[in-house]
């Protein structure tokens, strides 16, 4: 099947009443967990991936990465009215956004950024489908070696980019990694880490892990800072009509901002963020009247809000393509698939074609349905701020409970969950970004497989892995990106020591 | 001071683990066991935890930054923390309903709200969840032992 049969069929899969239906539900759920500070894109995922069990696997895929997309959405309506971003992709919009609400020009802001979001969206699918195909082809090619490299690498690029210090970063691997290795073992069946208990066997549930650290987290950081009312600024339909200037000045940072969202979104990482800070500085870098960056430049809503979309949409062809997650949000899908019996990786493009071109398809339906929802009921979105924070909070820690024990029935996953909860708002005091935990859970037991499968293959002999070219490729790939940083800043410091010396030399 | 327990707790972490993979059969490289990639990980972890633990225990407190939480601010999550662990240790012996009255209604107190908005809330949401949850989506919500 070729990318544009493959897309017509996917648009046949995403447009039954079901999908459609899954699809406005996801996207709906995202716009309102984008607005609402507290839980996130990630935590509603999580606490949505029970109720996808009994769905199809087209279904179930389409309602998260609506919520995942959707999101994006919401997000950017807070920041632009009430400077409060729901999601962390949504906080370079606040700058200029802000701004432009406190110039009575708020209706442009949020017509802008949905078109943004939509133009980057449905570009974002383009790109998908070629990427994808192409990605998935080669990968075809690839041997166990060469799986576990990508994951190697994929984790040291994540643990440079997720911010903080490379060692916090190496810490939350570690314990993910661990964490990934309990229950039994696929080759021996031997019993790892279980402690007697026979739940533990199957493994710590991904779902509790990823409500603790960050909707329980989240909401516990809330009860700390104690209850805030945010002032909403009223936008009345008619004022959202850019103006001809408006128009023009937002079409190529609009461009700009959908390529570089989607090629960022193709590394690992928290790329969504990643993607609206390279767009803004790219365009204030760019702009002949940098100084109205700040003060209210519609290109600095523009950019970045195609960005983060572009971003959701690219960080989807490792998933879809090689079945690796690079991401946390991404890291539910790849569950979402494993639960509904799926096996993830090059092959699904031609085993499971409803799935992969159904869920593509919906990326861009899912798009067209944010655009008409997010304009026109923008006042209707942001009232649901007006409720009362504390009530809000109350309601996602309980749903997170429901959610815990309702995977299992077991009082193990609320333990799990309360356990990483309170972890979670630990790291959230550190500034620790639990992201990489979260991936390395996930890619752990790929990693032991395509390891210990290797090691045979290669009997025994660590050398000969690293002299396959991808491998080594990947490898010095993750080395470099590692040791570049400090290398360069050891450099610079003796640099900078050595500057004197010169100086005062006769 | 909450950074340097965190990061002792992640080094006690790895040893208690890397002390349960002990006794997990390693194989050979060409045919690595059960234990291999398990023991692999938890030096990683090891080392990775040593060099947190050295990092924190050589800044100053002054210079370690880290968690400063207000005083009422304490509180709230004192409470929400504790009121999380009530909730799993009691489900189980009160039921859910009783257990999700007890848990919001003194969450929603906790965070700000009256007595009389929290018992109200309290009630609508553990009723409403139960039905939505036990009786709409078949979810077996324990029923304690009354």
């Amino acid at each position: 099947m070729g990318p544009l049969e493959g897309l017509v069929y996917g648009f046949s899969v995403a447009l039954t009443p079901t999908n459609l239906f899954a699809c406005f539900i996801g996207v709906l759920v995202g716009t309102i967990v984008g607005i609402l500070p507290g839980i996130g894109p990630v935590g509603a995922m999580a606490l949505l991936l029970p109720s996808t069990f009994a769905l199809q696997p087209a279904t179930a895929l389409i309602m998260l990465a609506g919520i995942y997309y959707g999101a994006m959405y919401g997000g950017s309506t807070t920041s632009i009215l009430v400077n409060v971003p729901g999601e962390a992709g949504s906080v370079v919009t606040a700058i200029d956004g802000y701004q432009m609400t406190k110039k009575g020009r708020a209706g442009a802001a949020l017509a802008v950024a949905a078109v943004g979001s939509f133009v980057a969206g449905s570009l974002g699918v383009v790109g998908i489908v070629l990427a994808s195909s192409w990605l998935a082809d080669q990968a075809l090619r690839f041997g166990p070696p060469e799986y576990f490299a990508m994951a190697v690498a994929g984790l040291l690029l994540l643990s440079r980019l997720s911010g903080g210090s490379v060692m916090h970063a190496f810490v939350m691997v570690a314990i993910g990694l661990a964490l990934g290795t309990v229950g039994m073992d696929s080759i021996s069946a031997v019993r790892r880490f279980t402690f007697g208990s026979t739940q533990l066997s199957q493994g710590v549930e991904l779902v509790p892990v990823i409500m603790g650290l960050y909707g329980v987290a989240e909401v516990m950081l809330i009860a700390e800072a104690g209850i805030k009312k945010a002032h909403i600024a009223t936008v009345r339909l008619r004022e959202l009509l850019p103006t001809r200037t408006e128009w023009k000045q937002s079409g190529w940072p609009i461009a700009r901002g959908s390529a570089v969202g989607f090629l960022t979104g193709l590394i690992p990482g928290p790329t969504t963020v990643l993607a609206t800070f390279i767009s803004y500085t790219l365009e204030r870098k760019i702009s002949r009247t940098p100084e109205r960056f700040g003060q209210g430049a519609i290109e600095g809503v523009a950019g970045p809000e195609a960005a983060n979309n572009g971003a959701t949409a690219g960080a989807m062809v490792p998933l879809l393509s090689l079945g690796i997650p690079f991401s946390p949000a991404t890291a539910i899908l790849l569950g979402a698939l494993i639960i509904t019996g799926i096996q993830p990786g090059p092959l699904l493009i031609s085993q499971r074609p409803e799935v992969f071109w159904g869920v593509v398809a919906s990326m861009y339906v899912g798009n067209f349905i944010l655009l008409i929802l997010n304009l026109p009921l923008v006042g209707l979105f942001v009232s649901v701020l007006r409720m009362p924070q504390h009530v809000l909070a109350t309601l996602v820690l309980l749903l997170c409970l429901l959610g815990a024990y309702s995977l299992n029935n077991s009082q193990l996953d609320l333990w799990v969950l309360v356990v990483f909860g309170i972890f979670g708002y630990g790291l959230r005091k550190l500034a620790i970004d639990p992201s990489p935990l979260i991936v390395a859970l996930v890619l752990g037991p790929l990693m032991e497989k395509t390891l210990r499968q290797a090691l045979f293959m290669e009997r025994g002999n660590v050398l000969a892995l690293a002299g396959r070219p991808l491998t080594a490729t990947l490898l010095l790939l993750g080395a470099v990106v590692l040791f570049t940083p400090p290398l360069v800043r050891l450099l610079r410091r003796q640099r900078a020591a050595g500057t004197p010396l010169s100086t005062t030399a006769p | 001071m909450i950074e340097r327990l965190l990061a002792l707790a992640v080094l006690a972490a790895s040893g208690v683990y890397l002390a349960n993979g002990l006794p997990l059969p390693l194989g050979s490289p060409a045919r690595p066991g059960p234990g291999f990639y398990p023991m692999s990980v938890g030096a990683f972890g090891a080392v990775v935890a040593l060099a947190w633990v050295v990092s924190v225990f050589r800044r100053t407190p002054a210079t370690a930054g880290g968690l400063t939480v207000p005083g009422a601010g304490r509180g709230r999550v004192g409470k929400t923390a504790g009121l999380l662990v009530a909730y799993c240790l009691l489900l189980g012996w009160t039921g859910y309903p009783i257990a999700a009255f007890g848990f919001t209604g003194l969450l929603l107190r906790g965070l700000g709200a009256g007595w009389a908005a929290a018992l109200v809330i309290g009630l609508a949401t553990s009723l409403g969840s139960y039905y939505v949850f036990a009786v709409l989506l078949g979810v077996p919500l324990p029923r304690g032992v009354f």
